[in-house]
């Protein structure tokens, strides 16, 4: 239909709140990072143009590297394990066993509790002296590995990486819904035509919740390259910066007043974050499904 | 999936309800101990992490309420929350409407733009949102918690309403332009009422956000009367770090709003969901 003039002034109207806080609060913010990652400021006095130096310095600072490792580590993990147990158990409470919705309710709720809620909880759980884990080691006779779990350096990383990584609620409810999208009638094909459980759930069902799975990959190395929060609170890096990622290692710059680097630091996050959804996406275009055939 | 549903051989039909009960296990067993730990005494605790307190210690609450001044820090983050939903919300909908009910030049490019902001890493921000707010003068204030919740919320928001919105057929206009309602009209008398369930999905989701934002609350405010919750939580650990089962009693406190808006609103926010990230 033709726009009238009322229609016109309208949108204008209704759009602009919108529109001015996207600016401010996305469009701008990135743009900001490009250009003064290319400064040295401490954030009092004017920033001084120096070139890619703050580059030079992250990218030859272990700290960052080992930072950037960690993240991209969490990503992968988070891809495989936490997406992969996700698409498994969404498969298997999409077939409605017993009390699914039930599970569905259950496996969802650490989405809605806070990470700091969620964080001191699992720090009681490795605490050392008095936490659950060692409790539950020293009651089945494993005593002997009992450990500081967040103090330790070999298990400091891995600890405050797996807890998140059983939380599959978020993504199996998005793989859900995408099979309850599923046509009946592809079902009753491939049951008419003899199939198993296993070849349907293999032929049918995974291709055709292709985009579903996307959109949790897509998320789940989203969020694993972003990662700070658990961090922060469970170990702030330590021990010797073990478990350092790349949002606190720019968090701590940002304190010291090196805000070119941690604007670097931010450009980088940024640019490998693209590079990533660039990449998932291409390969998911490559994998054909019988529907696009 | 209707019908007879086929679980295959007994082995296959064991393991999955060894993964079922698994998972279950792993999230509410953690929760549970915490929440009969924040019961107990300190020392019982000590004594050991497994046993049941001897008599329920509400007191523990008590101390967790009065010694980190949860109340106000409570009254701080409904201010907050509250605040933001409400204008989130409000402009996500405006948005929603203009881009789902008309075509016009340059719709799906800001559509595509919004949407685009979900995967945006918020906290590589850090400088520049800390720096706009030193510029306002806000820095240390519930306001600038509320803009930058109103904002970074509203990529989310716009998807989820817009979503709503779309699934109305043109009919809906036809029928209102007989009766003489323009662009204003339209929304508030026909559009407002008819996507109240999108609203309330996307507020809820919005809310739960706000409440449980941690980030930039610890970035942003510093003194006392402007703790969140979520904050309070934080230092409460730090400070009373030898006190556990007060400290527990704070972590139950916290979560608990939490968990009653998923109870009251939870096919809202599986719906939210599935509306949201399907389309990604």
């Amino acid at each position: 239909m033709k726009l009238n003039k009322e229609a016109r002034i309208g949108i204008c109207i209704f759009l602009l709140p919108a529109v001015f806080l996207f600016a401010v609060f996305f469009i701008y913010p990135v743009f900001y990072v490009i250009v003064r990652s290319f400064t040295e400021w401490n954030g009092i006095t004017a920033p001084v143009f120096n070139g890619i130096e703050n580059y030079k310095k992250i990218l030859s600072d272990p700290v960052f590297i080992h930072s950037l490792r960690n993240n991209v580590i969490w990503a992968v993990c988070a891809v495989v394990v936490q997406v992969g147990l996700a698409l498994l158990m969404a498969m298997i409470l999409s077939k409605q066993p017993r009390g699914w919705k039930f599970f569905r309710t259950v496996y969802f709720l650490p989405q809605v509790i806070s990470g700091v809620a969620l964080a001191a909880m699992w720090g009681a759980v490795y605490n050392s002296d008095y936490g659950l884990l060692n409790g539950i080691l020293k009651a089945i006779g494993l005593g002997k590995y009992a450990t500081n779990w967040l103090g330790n350096p070999k298990t400091a990383f891995p600890c405050v990486l797996i807890y998140g990584l059983f939380y599959i609620g978020y993504y199996m409810t998005i793989i859900m819904a995408g099979i309850a999208n599923v046509p009946e009638d592809y079902y009753e094909a491939a049951r008419i035509d003899g199939a198993s459980e296993l070849q349907i759930d293999f032929y049918i069902t995974i291709p055709m919740i292709k985009s579903s799975i996307q959109t949790c990959v897509l998320l789940a190395a989203v969020f694993g390259l972003r990662t700070f929060e658990n961090i922060y609170l469970l170990t702030n890096g330590g021990p010797a910066n073990k478990t350092s990622v790349i949002v606190l290692y720019l968090y701590n710059k940002m304190r010291n007043n090196k805000y070119g680097i941690a604007n670097a630091s931010s450009v980088v996050l940024i640019m490998l974050g693209v590079v990533v959804i660039v990449a998932i996406r291409t390969i998911f275009a490559h994998i054909k499904t019988d529907e696009e055939n | 999936m209707s019908g007879k549903k086929q679980f295959g051989s007994l082995g296959s039909r064991i393991l999955k309800w060894i993964l079922i009960i698994f998972f279950a296990v792993y999230t509410l067993f953690p929760l549970l101990w915490l929440f009969v730990t924040s019961l107990k005494t300190n020392k019982e605790y000590i004594a050991s992490p497994f046993s049941w307190p001897a008599i329920p210690q509400l007191v523990n609450y008590v101390h967790a309420w009065n010694q980190a001044n949860l109340g106000h820090m409570i009254i701080n983050s409904i201010i907050v929350a509250f605040s933001a939903t409400i204008l989130n919300v409000f402009i996500a909908t405006m948005a929603s409407y203009a881009l789902s009910r008309f075509r016009f030049r340059g719709r799906e490019i800001i559509y595509a733009l919004f949407a685009s902001g979900i995967m945006v890493p918020l906290n590589a921000m850090m400088v520049p949102y800390f720096m706009t707010f030193q510029k306002l003068h806000l820095l240390d204030s519930l306001l600038a918690l509320i803009i930058l919740y109103t904002a970074v919320n509203l990529p989310v928001s716009t998807v989820i309403i817009r979503g709503f919105m779309d699934s109305f057929p043109g009919e809906v206009e036809e029928a209102a332009y007989v009766d003489g309602c323009g662009f204003f009209g339209r929304f508030f008398k026909i559009f407002l009422p008819l996507i109240r369930t999108g609203i309330v999905t996307a507020a809820t989701f919005c809310f739960l956000t706000c409440w449980n934002e941690f980030v930039y609350a610890n970035l942003l405010t510093s003194s006392p009367e402007t703790k969140t919750i979520q904050i309070g939580i934080r230092y409460f650990t730090n400070q009373f770090s030898t006190d556990y089962v007060s400290m527990y009693a704070a972590i139950v406190i916290a979560m608990v709003p939490s968990i009653v808006i998923y109870m009251v609103f939870q096919e809202k926010i599986i719906a939210g969901l599935t509306a949201g990230a399907v389309k990604g």
